[in-house]
C-alpha cells in the first residue's frame, strides 16, 4: 500500500491509539476463531496472523516487522527448496529506495530467506530518477551487474525484448499463484513470445476522481436543467458529458470554497514524458475498439495512431475547454502534479484522474480540503469509438480504464541462467517477494506498492485487519474494476515508449498554445515525431516487439 | 660536467649515453605503437570488419596508460634532469587531455551517429542526419532564439548590478548587514529558487505574491502567456544572479583609486558627472569580465525552466540547455542531442570570442 493511503485510512477512520489496540486486540481475537481460518486456500492463518505485524494504526512497520513478514511467509520457498541450499551463492539486487520503502523491505523480507536459504544478497539502491538513465546505460553499454531487478512493466521491451531476462522456471508459477493476479497483469504483460518473466508486486491504473459536493449541489442541478440539459446533474460516465459540464461550470461559484469552480483538470504541460498518460485517459475510450489490442499504433507498420479521429477527438476536447475558458488560471503551465496535489486536493476543479495516491492524500495532506467529499470510480467512456480497422466511427459506447504504467515486478537476468543454482536461488528470492501471502501484507501496509491479486480485494480480510470497509469498497473497488477491465487500455511494452510520450507531450504544449492551427495538425505533429523515433530505434524491431507484447 | 646550458637551474649534470636516448626513445615509440595498433584492432573489431579483438575497451586504456607512463620514463631517460622537470607538468597535461580530449573527441563521433539507448542496435554512424534534423527542428531554433531573448536581460541584470553596488558601496547604514543579505539568493540552488519562489510564492491560488496581486484587483497568471512567463523566467534568474554581479562590481569600486574620486569631487564634479567621466570608466574592465561571465552563466540556463514551465507554454521559455536535456533524458537520444550540445558549444565559442575581441579596449583601464 502506499504511504499516504495508509496514512489516509488512519485518518479517515479517526483511530485512535486505544481504539487501535482493541482493533488489533480484536483481530487478535478473530485470528484464533474458526472464521478467521476458514480461508479455503489454506493461508489464511498466516494471512490473517501477518496482517497484525504490526497492527493498522500502530505506527508505521519497521525492519524487524518486515523481517517477522518475511519469516511467516516461507512456507512457500520452504516446499521447494531445502535449508542451506543455495549456501555460497551471492546475487546483486537492484531496486530503488523511494521513500525508505521498496529494497528497504525487500531486505526485511529476504533476511529470513538468506538465513534459511543460505544465500547471499548485495544490495544497489537507487533514487528513483536515476533509475531509468541507469537501467538504459546498463541495457546499452552491455554493464548489467545485477542478478535480480525492480522494474516497471513500461521498460520489459527494453528488457525482455533483448533477451537480457531469464524465463521464469515453471515451480515458481506455481509457488506465486499467478491465477490469482488481476486480469491486466496477466499475460501478455510480464511475458515475452509467449514465455514468462516477471514477478508481479504492484499494480497501477488511473481511476477517475470527482468531487461528490458538486453533484449534491441543488443550485448546480438547478441551473444545469434550466440550460436545457436532459441528462441528470450526476457524475459523469462519458467524456463528452465531462466536457459539457466542465463548459457549464465557467463562471459558477465552488461550493466548498467559494472560489470559482471548475470542471475536469487536464494538465496541460509536460511530465517527463508521463504527462501524456492523461491525454491517453481521454483518447482511450475513443481509441481503444474491444476487438482490437492494439490502439496507439498499428501493429503491422507502428504507423501512429495518435493522429486517427480518436485522439484528435481527445486533443480537440482539451482545446475545447481552453478555448471555453474551462480551466484555472495558468493552467498551461500544470503538470499532473499541479491538476492534483496543488488544485483538486485544494478545492480546485471537480473531476481528475490519478493514480491511487490522490485519494489516499485528500485528508492527510495539509493543503487538502476535499476529504469528505471525493468520490472515485472508473475513467469515464464515451459514445462512439473509432474502429481502426474499418476507419469509420461506431455510435456504441465504449469504456477502456487506462492502466497507466501497469505496476512494478521483480525480473531475474539472463545473467544467472548459466548456474542452475543461482538461477534457482535468483527466482526463489524473487518468488518469495512475489508470494501470494506477502503481497498482501505489502498491500494493507505502507510498501509503495497496491494491490494486485484477485484476492487482495477480499475486504473481509481487509475488515477483519482494523481497515474501514466502506472506505475500502469504494475506493479499492475503482482499482479492481480498472484492473479487470475486458477492455482497459494497457500500456504498449516497447522500448523506448517514454521517448514517444516525451515528444508527444512537446507537441501537445505547442498544440495548447495555439501554435498549430488545429487539433489535427497538432497530432500529425505528434504522428511525425514518432515516425522518427521509430525509424530512429528500429522500425522492424519495433513491429516485432510491439506485436510480442501485444500478444499478437 | 657540462659548462653549456641553463647552469642557472641545473642541480646536478647528466652524462646521457646515445644508447640511452635510444632506449627511451625506443620506449615512447613501441608504447604508442602499441597503443596505436591496439585501437585500430579494437575499432575493426567494434565494426565488424575484424574478428580479432577484445570485448571491452578496456585494453585499448591501459595500452593508453601504458604509454603515458613510458612518455613520462623516457622525459628522464632522454632528459635527464631536465626530464624530471617535465615531469611536474606532463602527468597532470596528460590526465587532462584523457579526460577532456578523448571524451570531446568521443563526443564527436556519437553526435554523428543515430545512437538511441533504446535501439537494439547500439550507435550506427549516420552522416549528416542529425546536423539535417537540427536545421529543421523548430524545437531548436526557438530555443536559440529565446536564449537571444535571455542574454539580451544581462543588460538589465548589469545596470541593476551596478545600482546596488554603487549603494552598498556608499556610506550607508548596516553596510554589511545589507552586503550579505544581498548575497543570499546567490548562495539558494536555483532549483530551490524555482520551489520556493517559481511554484510556491507565485503559485496561482495560495501563493503570496498571487494574493497580494488578487488583492491589488487583478487575477495572478504568471505563466500563462509566452511573454509573461519568459519574462517571469528572466526575472527568477536574474534575483538569483545579480549578487553575483553585483559583489564583482562592488569589488572593482573598492579597488578604485580615491584619490582621483577625489580629485573630481575638488574640480567640483557633480555626483552624476564624478559617475559618468570618472567611476563608469574606470569600472569598465570589471564591468566587462562580470557581464561576459555573467553570460556564460546565462547559456547554461536550465534548471530553473525545467523546474518550473518545462520549457512552455508552447516552447516560450525553452533554452537550448532545458532542450537538450529533454532530448537527453526523455528521449534517451543520445546522438542528436549530443550533435545539439556540440553544435551550441561551437556557437557558444564564436560568440564568446567575438564579444571578448569586441569589448577588449575596454578592458584596459585607462591610464
Amino acid at each position: 500500500m502506499k504511504v499516504d493511503l495508509y496514512n489516509y485510512i488512519k485518518a479517515a477512520q479517526k483511530i485512535n491509539r486505544r481504539q487501535m489496540l482493541k482493533g488489533t486486540a480484536a483481530v487478535g481475537a478473530v485470528a484464533m476463531m474458526p472464521k478467521a481460518a476458514a480461508y479455503a486456500d489454506g493461508h489464511g492463518n498466516v494471512r490473517a496472523e501477518i496482517l497484525k505485524i504490526p497492527g493498522v494504526g500502530a505506527g508505521s512497520p519497521t525492519d524487524s516487522d518486515w523481517q517477522k513478514v518475511g519469516e511467516m511467509c516461507l512456507g512457500a520457498t520452504k516446499e521447494n527448496v531445502a535449508e542451506g541450499e543455495f549456501a555460497g551463492v551471492e546475487l546483486t539486487f537492484m531496486g530503488l529506495n523511494n521513500q525508505n520503502l521498496h529494497n528497504f523491505l525487500f531486505r526485511g523480507f529476504l533476511k529470513p530467506w538468506e538465513a534459511y536459504t543460505g544465500a547471499k544478497i548485495n544490495w544497489i539502491d537507487l533514487a528513483q530518477a536515476d533509475y531509468n538513465a541507469r537501467l538504459q546505460q546498463s541495457i546499452a553499454t552491455g554493464t548489467v551487474d545485477f542478478d535480480i531487478i525492480e522494474m516497471g512493466a513500461p521498460f520489459e521491451g527494453d528488457v525482455l525484448g533483448r533477451g537480457m531476462a531469464s524465463e521464469m522456471p515453471d515451480w515458481v508459477k506455481d509457488q506465486i499463484d499467478m491465477d490469482d493476479y488481476v486480469d491486466y497483469l496477466k499475460a501478455p504483460v510480464g511475458t515475452w513470445d509467449g514465455k514468462t518473466y516477471r514477478v508481479s508486486i504492484d499494480g497501477d491504473t488511473h481511476t477517475f476522481a470527482y468531487r461528490k459536493d458538486y453533484y449534491e449541489n441543488e443550485e448546480f442541478a438547478q441551473a444545469w436543467a434550466d440550460a436545457g440539459n436532459t441528462t441528470p446533474w450526476a457524475q459523469p460516465t462519458t467524456w463528452e458529458e465531462v466536457n459539457a459540464q466542465s463548459k457549464f461550470l465557467v463562471g459558477k461559484t465552488d461550493p466548498l470554497t467559494g472560489l470559482d469552480a471548475h470542471g475536469y483538470l487536464d494538465p496541460l504541460k509536460g511530465w517527463g514524458g508521463f504527462g501524456f498518460y492523461f491525454l491517453e485517459n481521454r483518447a482511450a475510450p475513443y481509441a481503444k475498439h474491444p476487438d482490437d489490442p492494439a490502439w496507439l499504433f498499428d501493429p503491422d507498420t507502428m504507423k501512429p495512431r495518435v493522429n486517427n479521429p480518436a485522439f484528435v477527438q481527445a486533443i480537440q476536447d482539451v482545446m475545447d475547454l481552453i478555448a471555453a475558458d474551462a480551466y484555472p488560471a495558468d493552467q498551461i503551465n500544470a503538470d499532473p502534479g499541479t491538476t492534483a496535489f496543488q488544485q483538486f486536493l485544494a478545492g480546485t476543479g471537480g473531476m481528475l484522474n490519478w493514480w491511487g495516491d490522490v485519494g489516499s492524500s485528500a485528508r492527510t495532506s495539509d493543503t487538502s480540503v476535499v476529504g469528505d467529499v471525493v468520490g472515485f470510480d472508473i475513467n469515464p467512456g464515451s459514445a462512439k469509438v473509432w474502429n481502426s480497422q474499418t476507419g469509420a466511427w461506431e455510435e456504441t459506447p465504449n469504456v477502456s480504464p487506462n492502466n497507466a504504467y501497469i505496476g512494478w515486478g521483480i525480473y531475474v537476468m539472463a545473467t544467472v541462467d548459466g548456474d542452475e543454482k543461482k538461477k534457482k536461488a535468483a527466482w526463489s528470492a524473487a518468488a518469495h517477494l512475489g508470494g501470494k501471502d506477502l503481497s498482501l501484507w505489502a498491500s494493507a501496509y505502507p510498501s509503495g506498492f497496491q494491490p494486485y491479486r484477485n484476492s487482495h480485494f477480499q475486504y473481509d480480510e481487509w475488515e477483519e485487519a482494523g481497515y474501514d470497509r466502506a472506505f475500502v469498497e469504494d475506493y479499492l473497488s475503482s482499482n479492481a474494476d480498472s484492473y479487470n477491465h475486458p477492455n482497459a487500455a494497457i500500456e504498449p511494452r516497447i522500448p523506448g515508449i517514454f521517448q514517444y510520450y516525451s515528444v508527444a507531450e512537446d507537441e501537445l504544449a505547442k498544440g495548447y498554445a495555439g501554435q498549430y492551427g488545429s487539433a489535427q495538425e497538432t497530432a500529425d505533429a505528434i504522428a511525425a515525431a514518432w515516425e522518427k523515433i521509430t525509424d530512429q530505434i528500429g522500425r522492424d524491431s519495433q513491429i516485432a516487439l510491439y506485436k510480442a507484447s501485444l500478444g499478437l | 660536467m657540462s659548462t653549456e646550458g641553463d647552469l642557472l637551474h641545473t642541480v646536478t649534470a647528466d652524462t646521457i649515453t646515445d644508447t640511452r636516448r635510444r632506449v627511451g626513445r625506443a620506449m615512447v615509440w613501441g608504447a604508442g605503437m602499441l597503443f596505436c595498433v591496439m585501437t585500430a584492432m579494437q575499432f575493426m573489431y567494434d565494426t565488424d570488419r575484424s574478428i580479432v579483438g577484445f570485448n571491452t575497451w578496456r585494453p585499448v586504456l591501459f595500452a593508453y596508460l601504458l604509454w603515458a607512463t613510458a612518455l613520462c620514463a623516457a622525459q628522464v631517460i632522454v632528459n635527464g634532469e631536465k626530464g624530471k622537470r617535465t615531469l611536474f607538468v606532463l602527468p597532470a597535461a596528460l590526465f587532462v587531455i584523457s579526460l577532456v580530449v578523448f571524451p570531446l573527441l568521443f563526443a564527436l563521433y556519437v553526435s554523428f551517429t543515430d545512437w538511441n539507448l533504446a535501439s537494439l542496435n547500439g550507435p550506427q554512424p549516420n552522416g549528416w542526419d542529425n546536423m539535417r534534423q537540427m536545421w529543421g527542428d523548430a524545437f531548436y531554433w526557438n530555443a536559440l532564439k529565446n536564449m537571444v531573448y535571455y542574454v539580451l536581460a544581462v543588460s538589465v541584470e548589469y545596470v541593476i548590478a551596478f545600482g546596488l553596488a554603487l549603494l552598498l558601496n556608499a556610506q550607508i547604514r548596516a553596510r554589511k548587514f545589507f552586503r550579505v543579505v544581498f548575497l543570499l539568493p546567490l548562495m539558494l540552488s536555483p532549483v530551490a529558487v524555482s520551489w520556493m519562489v517559481g511554484k510556491s510564492m507565485l503559485e496561482v491560488r495560495f501563493g503570496p505574491v498571487s494574493r497580494l496581486v488578487r488583492e491589488l484587483g487583478f487575477e495572478p497568471s504568471f505563466f500563462g502567456t509566452p511573454e509573461m512567463a519568459r519574462f517571469m523566467i528572466m526575472a527568477m534568474d536574474a534575483w538569483t544572479f545579480i549578487p553575483f554581479m553585483m559583489i564583482m562590481l562592488l569589488a572593482g569600486l573598492q579597488a578604485l583609486p580615491r584619490e582621483v574620486i577625489e580629485a573630481s569631487k575638488v574640480d567640483g564634479a557633480t555626483g552624476w558627472q564624478s559617475f559618468k567621466e570618472v567611476i563608469f570608466p574606470l569600472m569598465l574592465p570589471v564591468s566587462v569580465t562580470a557581464i561576459v561571465i555573467r553570460i556564460i552563466f546565462k547559456l547554461k540556463l536550465a534548471d530553473i525552466i525545467i523546474n518550473v514551465t518545462s520549457g512552455g507554454p508552447g516552447g516560450a521559455t525553452d533554452s537550448v540547455t532545458s532542450f537538450i536535456f529533454r532530448e537527453y533524458r526523455d528521449r534517451s537520444n543520445v546522438g542528436y542531442g549530443t550533435l545539439l550540445a556540440m553544435v551550441y558549444l561551437v556557437l557558444i565559442v564564436i560568440f564568446i570570442t567575438a564579444l571578448l575581441k569586441l569589448v577588449s579596449r575596454w578592458m584596459e583601464r585607462p591610464a
